[in-house]
């Protein structure tokens, strides 16, 4: 049987003592690495399980194995006992296995209607598409999970967290037995994640087993029953939630204990100004913002969905168009206002969209990390390459940025690798002030605190670290200095030692 | 378990939006701009060019369009689903061999005809084989076998107009015949054609994978769509298509040619483009090509009835091309707010 969540009390009768899904012994090999080893991972009905670890552990090649996205090299696959063979996304689907990715897997000329009917259109007598039941069917689902999403609305249109409301009722318009969730809150708020919290529990009440991917542990304490760790591609632990603690579960995860996720190493900020910016307006979303930054110094910047923390780093590294005010580098304007002159100024920025405005997934490490700094390595309009790959190794080494070679697909990278690649790519520059936007998203908990780590070091270098962030223990933990923003605006400025989470969250909200 | 008529009831509880009628939804969308074009095209010419408001030029000119439009069909097929097909011109010139050959021989449209189409599927078969499941890109199979065909063509008919000695009366109706004695016959079976996949493309489900495959390959994949087989397919419509095409014209020039559908994939493809279907995949629609396709025919008349010389057509297409994808890229930024 299986369980739709349209049509509740159809699937009643769910065996409960039969996994719904069990991998057993699985094994994953890519060229030089071995993804997974022999791991094992089972799913009861009802229940909701955590699978967690570090970057590079397994999580993804697992689900992409569930998902039909790889066919794995050794292993069975069971769906109630039953043996299957998964050897693609529809023979995926075609077994009640919905898994929702982390990136956004929505076409977007299409209307939310049509994206949550993807896999398959309901038909009419003829075979021609029932538009009206599309509709109507995803108006009811949105209605009955609490989701506020428009189903005629243009999907690219839609901000991300409704883009991702619409990934995650999506595996819920056809039958599912199984539900994989990636990181579903990454880019929702509070509100949207409480429900779909509420959504969880009811695809578990209806007998259906979910997986959750997370690195917020604080969430998987929250939702999960049981907690699977991989680790370097091996299993680790399956635990009941109950018996795992934070330090537990970390210390599964990553091998080791962390005492101190951000270990300041730096001394105190300097007292020279290296980013000044006044009465700056964009058209769209900034009002009146005005700050500055001293060199060795970490400001946070905290806000709610759409405060305008991107809109801001953005418009101050000279990326989107001001209506009005200055930006000033070591005293000297930004102007024009573009990303040539911040670049040549000494500004950049560490976007939170890695794939899209960061990386340039195809082209190697190499020449990622070099982009931005070709001029350094010229030498009569031709770039010395066997200069650049030493400048570049050097990099390497002292991030220890986890690469085959320089010339590995960065695509094929670890998040922290990625992050690690990027902020390389400003480092060799020679930046006086970098933007960071929400660094560790999608970035696990080991890998985070190498970030962190980072960030520590490019301030106690002498960098100007604007740091944008929605992750309270990230700002306070890091941030000399904490800036507010609600809607546009700046609410308010706070030295950490006056900052609370209370008198922050009072910012925020405005 | 099956879908049952209980989730209408669900639905009647949800605050269900309604989408924009059907209108609504075509004056939001690029379609509507086109037919203004179009509009004002007609009304120019009407005004400065005696009897080109005429039944007779009018349906002329669709009768001149219905190769383009044809042809069209499948060129936008392609395209939205993230690929390009230029081999069409050289298929028009190629098939009217087994066309004119075969009819030549046994004096049967029919033969002849379904000669014509097993030889536009095996191209298509072809371009579509290698598109999309030996990965090579379509813009270079299509420039290749472009090239094949048009050069096959040339040696085998030593560069000599192979003329149609069967001379069927329903061969040559496809010239100059017309339904009701007004509209040309050629024109009818384009727009037949077009009303057909213009339903499949909104409203059957293939139509819609078309779609989702040319907006985002990974996302269809993931949807559980076979990418391949679905890219495949729109190169075979896409050869089929301009082999009908290609009969149409072996009849109005009663032979087949070497030089025939010379640059004809690059009309159907200013069209096409024209006509808001981007190449970037996923964009467009069948509703779109056509008015880019009369939109660029009614001007050439048009300027030839103003006594302007080809060469000046020729200016005055290019420069269209590029401000109506121009505006047409201004007005998606200023959509998307950047």
């Amino acid at each position: 049987m299986s369980v739709d969540f349209l049509h509740p009390g159809e699937g009643a009768a769910i065996e409960k003592d039969v996994p719904a899904l069990e991998l057993r012994g699985i094994d994953k090999r890519f060229p030089g690495v071995v993804a997974l080893d022999n791991v094992d991972f089972t799913l009861e009905p009802g229940k909701i399980h955590a699978l967690m670890g570090e970057n590079g552990a397994g999580k993804s090649t697992l689900i992409k194995i569930m998902a039909g996205v790889y066919g794995k090299d050794a292993g069975t696959i069971r769906m109630r006992g039953r043996e299957v063979d998964i050897k693609s996304p529809r023979d995926s689907l075609k077994e009640g296995i919905k898994v929702v990715f982390q990136e956004i897997a929505l076409i977007s000329e299409f209307t939310v209607a049509e994206n949550i009917f993807l896999e398959g259109y309901p038909t009419g007598k003829t075979g021609s598409i029932d538009w009206k039941k599309i509709r109507a069917d995803s108006a009811a689902l949105f209605n009955r999970i609490g989701f506020n999403v428009d189903p005629a609305a243009r999907t690219g249109s839609l901000p991300v967290s409704q883009q991702q409301m619409v990934e995650i009722a999506r595996a819920l318009a056809h039958e599912a037995r199984v539900v994989v969730m990636d990181e579903p809150t990454s880019s929702l708020t509070p509100n949207e994640v409480s429900l779909l919290f509420t959504v969880i529990r009811r695809l578990a009440s209806l007998g259906i087993a979910v997986v959750y991917v997370s690195h917020k542990l604080d969430e998987v304490f929250e939702i999960a029953d049981t907690v699977t760790v991989l680790r370097d591609g091996r299993h680790i632990s399956t635990k009941p939630v109950g018996e795992h603690t934070n330090d537990t579960l970390i210390q599964d995860m990553i091998g080791r204990r962390i005492d101190n996720l951000f270990p300041r190493q730096r001394g105190a900020a300097g007292s020279k100004i290296a980013l000044s910016v006044e009465k700056l307006s964009t058209a769209k979303k900034l009002d009146d913002v005005s700050f500055e930054a001293r060199a060795g110094e970490v400001l946070g910047f905290f806000g709610l969905m759409g405060a305008g923390r991107t809109e801001l780093a953005k418009a101050i590294v000279g990326y989107d168009p001001i209506t009005a005010g200055t930006i000033s580098v070591d005293g000297q304007r930004l102007t024009p206002h573009d990303t040539r002159t911040g670049v040549r100024l000494g500004i950049g920025l560490l976007t939170e969209d890695r794939k899209s405005e960061g990386l340039m997934g195809e082209l190697p490490v190499y020449q990622n990390a070099s982009l931005a700094s070709l001029g350094a390595f010229a030498r009569m309009g031709f770039v010395d390459t066997a200069k650049e790959h030493r400048a570049v190794q050097d990099y390497v080494d002292r991030f220890r940025i986890k690469t085959p070679s320089l010339f590995q697909q960065v695509k094929n990278l670890s998040g922290g690798n990625q992050q690690k690649v990027l902020i390389s790519r400003w480092l060799m520059r020679g930046l006086k002030v970098i933007v960071v936007d929400e660094p560790t998203r999608g970035i696990d908990v080991g890998a985070k605190s190498e970030i962190f780590a980072l960030i520590d070091r490019l301030a106690g270098e002498g960098l100007a670290v604007v740091m944008m962030t929605s992750e309270m223990p990230e700002l306070l933990g890091l941030a000399d200095r904490i800036a507010v923003m609600c809607e546009g605006r700046l609410t308010a400025i706070m030295s950490r030692d006056e900052a609370t989470q209370e008198k922050i969250l009072n910012a925020a909200i405005g | 378990m099956r879908r049952s008529d209980k989730t209408m009831s669900l639905a009647n509880t949800a605050s269900v939006k309604t989408e924009p009628s059907v209108l609504a939804r075509l004056f939001a969308r690029q379609e509507l701009a086109l037919l203004v074009c179009l509009l004002l095209v007609l009304v120019f010419f009407s005004v400065t060019v005696e009897n080109f408001f005429s039944v007779r030029n009018m349906t002329n000119v669709l009768g001149q369009a219905s190769l383009a439009l044809t042809a069209g069909i499948g060129c936008a097929i392609v395209f939205i689903s993230g690929e390009v097909d230029i081999s069409i011109g050289s298929l028009l010139a190629t098939i009217a061999l087994p066309l004119i050959i075969i009819m030549n021989d046994t004096n049967s449209l029919l033969l002849g005809v379904s000669a014509a189409l097993l030889f536009g599927l095996i191209i298509g078969v072809v371009n579509g084989y290698l598109t999309a499941y030996a990965g090579i890109n379509s813009l270079i199979v299509t420039l290749g076998t472009m090239f094949i065909m048009r050069g096959g063509v040339y040696l085998y008919t030593g560069q000599r107009a192979i003329p149609d000695n069967a001379s069927l009366d329903s061969f040559i109706a496809l010239s100059d015949g017309r339904l009701f004695n007004i509209i040309p016959y050629s024109a009818v079976i384009a727009i037949v054609l077009l009303v057909a996949f213009g339903y499949m493309m909104q409203h059957r489900p293939f139509g819609r994978q078309i779609y989702a495959v040319g907006g985002n390959q990974e996302v269809a994949r993931l949807a559980g769509y076979d990418v391949r087989r679905v890219k495949f397919i729109c190169f075979i419509i896409s050869s089929l298509l301009a082999t009908v095409a290609g009969i149409i014209l072996a009849a109005r020039v009663g032979s087949a040619q070497h030089t025939a559908g010379l640059n004809f994939e690059f009309q159907v493809v200013a069209a096409t483009v024209l006509g808001g279907v981007s190449l970037a995949g996923g964009i467009g629609s069948l509703t779109g090509m056509a008015l880019g396709v009369l939109i660029l025919q009614f001007l050439s008349n048009g300027l030839r009835g103003l006594g302007l010389p080809t060469e000046w057509q020729l200016v005055i297409t290019g420069m269209i091309i590029i401000a109506a994808v121009a505006f047409d890229e201004a007005k998606r930024r200023r959509a998307n707010g950047g």
